[in-house]
């Protein structure tokens, strides 16, 4: 599974994204969460884990506490799969612009060499 | 790692295209149906029907769908042909949770358009975990869930 599609599948899940939410304002251990949400500790913990494997939280040791945090890498992949989104769609239009041309005028140069 | 997420960088692309700027600015709107890649880049993805550029300011980007329902995409905020047109953006997601797309044509000689997109205001999303159990997954949930992790990241 490409990495964006583990950002997207994560979040897929409500509690997720309310964890995601309380990550924001800082740190919090398995125990602080799952004190604020109506679901179990485990529960939690299981949730944590697919954040994790997405690349959107991390885990680290704050002294003694073990404790996750919000990680910027897996918006990054998320970031990167929006770039690509608009290239797929200008690319579709810049076809669409050549075909227009094409019956008219001859393509520019730098085009012709990109035929495969 | 300290980047900054609260200022999210906007999407910049260029495509450069041989045609003059208004005819380049025609394919992108009123033509939108002839190109826009509907089977990967919409709300109903396989139902996807069509999709129509509203317009004139305050005229809507409209996706239609199989069985007729549609599904607003954005509005158009500016209109002047054939340099630059913007519109929020906001396809299966609220509206208030809109980011913005400008898109400016510039000949760069004759024949040749150079197109910018800028998509951007990804802060600007209020950063209150809405409701969002209506939305099904798909791309179109991706900008949604992408400007609130924007807005919610420390």
């Amino acid at each position: 599974m490409e990495t964006y599609e583990a950002v997207l599948e994560a979040l897929g899940d409500r509690t997720r994204r309310q964890i995601v939410h309380r990550l924001r304002a800082g740190p919090l251990s398995v125990g602080e969460l799952a004190a604020a949400m109506p679901v179990s500790r485990p529960a939690v913990s299981q949730h944590l884990s697919v954040l994790r494997r997405s690349g959107l939280v991390a885990y680290e040791e704050l002294g003694t506490r073990n404790v996750y945090r919000l990680d910027p890498a897996g918006l990054s992949e998320l970031r990167s799969w929006l770039d690509g989104f608009w290239d797929v769609a200008l690319d579709r239009y810049a076809q669409r612009v050549r075909e227009d041309s094409g019956s008219r005028e001859p393509r520019p140069p730098s085009e012709e060499g990109n035929v495969p | 790692m300290t980047a900054n997420l609260t200022s999210i960088e906007p999407v910049r692309k260029t495509v450069t295209v041989p045609a003059a700027p208004p005819r380049a600015f025609e394919l992108f709107t009123r033509h939108i149906h002839e190109w826009w890649p509907l089977a990967t880049h919409s709300v109903g993805i396989e139902q996807a029907a069509g999709v129509t550029f509203g317009e004139g300011p305050g005229a809507q980007i409209v996706e239609t769908l199989a069985d007729g329902t549609t599904s607003v995409w954005g509005t158009v905020t500016g209109w002047e042909p054939p340099r630059r047109v913007a519109f929020t953006w906001h396809a299966g997601t609220p509206v208030a949770e809109a980011t913005r797309v400008e898109v400016t044509f510039t000949e760069d000689e004759p024949g040749r358009t150079v197109v910018l997109l800028v998509h951007s205001g990804w802060e600007h999303r209020p950063g209150a975990a809405s409701a969002r159990e209506g939305y099904n997954s798909g791309w179109d949930q991706v900008i949604g869930r992408f400007t609130e992790l924007a807005a919610t990241a420390p």
